[in-house]
């Protein structure tokens, strides 16, 4: 800590227009005097109102103005997601915007300088701009310089996933500046240089990387290119990613027909989750492993924030989908794997949170955990005390769904360890209760009318 | 006047015009198929629910007097 309360934001280091700084728990941001020419073109050219009114751009308020440095306040976003925790669309979407973003500062004398992907995120169930200092004055003829940034951060793991899946969204966690373009090009399939928008932007871009990979001394003249040629490019890559999509077969298709749920089950389970949610009055509310977000929409209209994950790429999608047609500006859908929870990357591994540290950062009043604790258990072979200490980690109450072993879905679960069977004996609700009371107490216990599952509700113990 | 932090990447940069050329063909003859299908009733809806590139300056207006 440093005097006044303000630390550092610890990503927030590679821009010198300005950073990131907590104040007390207020994240603000500070301008320092190299951008202050670029800072206020935008703000009196009326740059950052259309933007915001639009809902580009993450609304702030300036805070202080002196001659060594401006602060501005943005408005606080409920919960940062990382590119590699988005679906197929959701990443496309923030492909598009940012390309949206740039071709509306080139109309109004301005570019985008930064193509990071860590530059959006998502809030109020859309993409939306956060780095408020990525633009910068256009120079005539010039090209765009964060062009490669858009193709490694964007383009190419867009490409690469309709190929190959979303799993390549994972690279970026190994790659926080963008998969590399030669490694974009060598993953994609020979047919791909077919396509002319491909063929250029990616591999014909791999080899201009290679052939002037050693221009040391930066002697070769860069090529101009003009005004409408750059917006050519732009158009063309949005229609190019707005058509992208993916060939991706899961299981959340029809996920809730194949489960054991008939109709009886189904609603006296959402009964009982709207009457012990209600009764809680939280704030922010997560289901974890929440599919499409089907349960969280029962509550969806009483709970002021609500996040949905699940392991799933696609059910993801499909929620993300339902936010935008239903415009249910308080709930957030991303991909996360309980087992692999996204690890803190970066720079002192603190650039980008880890997903524990951000849960706990949110900390959210209720976490719903439903039919999950098999899958945890069974498939991931995690003893109770250790999933509970997960959960503990940023859970106030839990509601669990516990699938006894005359449950389907356990029993399949079970049959499939073969001879390992009886390793799993343990998977009843009196270990379970065992496990997870070390970390929290029961409040409410009730089996779901018409199945073999049990409900909990468990409240923290610290 | 720009500052930069990053690399862009020479080849990057060189590579734009070749880009923007390919994008530029690609461009026009989509513009020009597309005029074909509207006028024999061939387009479709799209699905995708990110609205279009072009910002609505009209709101705007008003309030860069």
């Amino acid at each position: 800590m440093t005097q006044n309360n303000t630390r550092p934001h610890q990503a927030s280091f590679r821009d010198p227009s300005g950073y990131m700084f907590y104040d007390g728990d207020v994240l603000r941001r500070a301008i320092n005097p190299i951008y202050f020419k670029q800072y206020n073109a935008l703000k009196d050219g009326g740059f950052f109102k259309t933007l915001i009114k639009n809902k580009l751009l993450v609304p702030h308020t300036q805070t202080t103005v002196s001659e060594h440095q401006i602060v501005i306040t943005p408005e606080p976003i409920a919960f940062i997601t990382n590119p590699y925790e988005w679906s197929f669309e959701q990443y496309k979407h923030a492909a598009l915007h940012t390309l949206k973003v740039h071709k509306y500062a080139l109309s109004k004398g301005f570019i985008l300088k930064d193509a990071s992907a860590y530059n959006v995120t998502f809030d109020k169930g859309s993409p939306v701009f956060i780095d408020t200092l990525s633009f910068d004055f256009y120079e005539k003829d010039t090209p765009w310089r964060a062009y490669k940034q858009f193709i490694t951060h964007f383009f190419g793991p867009l490409v690469l996933a309709s190929y190959h899946g979303t799993e390549i969204f994972k690279m970026l966690q190994s790659h926080i500046d963008g998969i590399p373009v030669k490694l974009i090009a060598s993953l994609l399939p020979g047919k791909s240089k077919l396509s002319s928008t491909i063929y250029t932007n990616i591999h014909l871009l791999a080899k201009m990387e290679r052939t002037h990979s050693e221009d040391y001394k930066a002697e070769t003249k860069i090529a101009k290119l003009s005004l409408k040629a750059q917006n050519n490019i732009i158009d063309n890559l949005f229609d190019f990613i707005k058509k992208l999509s993916i060939k991706q077969e899961t299981e959340w298709g029809n996920y809730y027909d194949k489960t054991n749920y008939n109709d009886t089950a189904f609603q006296g389970k959402k009964t009982l989750i709207e009457n012990w949610v209600t009764a809680l009055k939280p704030q922010r509310l997560i289901d974890i492993g929440g599919n499409d977000g089907t349960f969280a929409r029962t509550v969806v209209t009483k709970v002021p924030h609500v996040i949905v994950t699940d392991i799933d790429s696609n059910a993801v999608g499909y929620n993300y989908r339902q936010i935008q047609q239903n415009k249910e500006t308080n709930m957030l859908a991303f991909v996360c794997d309980v087992l692999q929870p996204a690890p803190g990357i970066g720079l002192n591994n603190a650039e980008r949170n880890s997903l524990v540290e951000r849960l706990q950062c949110y900390s959210p009043d209720v976490t719903m955990a439903l039919a999950l604790i098999h899958h945890i258990t069974l498939s991931g072979n995690v003893p109770f005390d250790r999933s509970a200490q997960f959960f503990a980690a940023f859970s106030k109450h839990l509601i669990l769904e516990f699938p006894t072993r005359e449950d389907s879905w356990v029993t399949s679960l079970l049959v499939r360890k073969r001879e390992f069977m009886n390793h799993f004996d343990f998977y009843n609700q009196e270990a379970f209760e065992a496990g997870y009371t070390q970390y929290f107490d029961i409040q409410k216990k009730e089996i779901i009318p018409g199945t073999k599952r049990v409900l909990y509700l468990l409240k923290n113990k610290v | 006047m720009n500052f930069l932090y990053f690399d862009p990447g020479l080849g990057a940069m060189i590579v734009q015009a070749v880009v923007a050329a390919a994008a530029g063909v690609l461009l026009f003859s989509k513009g020009v198929m597309y005029k074909i299908k509207g006028f024999l009733g061939l387009l479709k809806e799209e699905d995708d629910t990110y609205d279009s590139i072009d910002i609505d300056e009209k709101e705007d207006t008003d309030d860069t007097k």
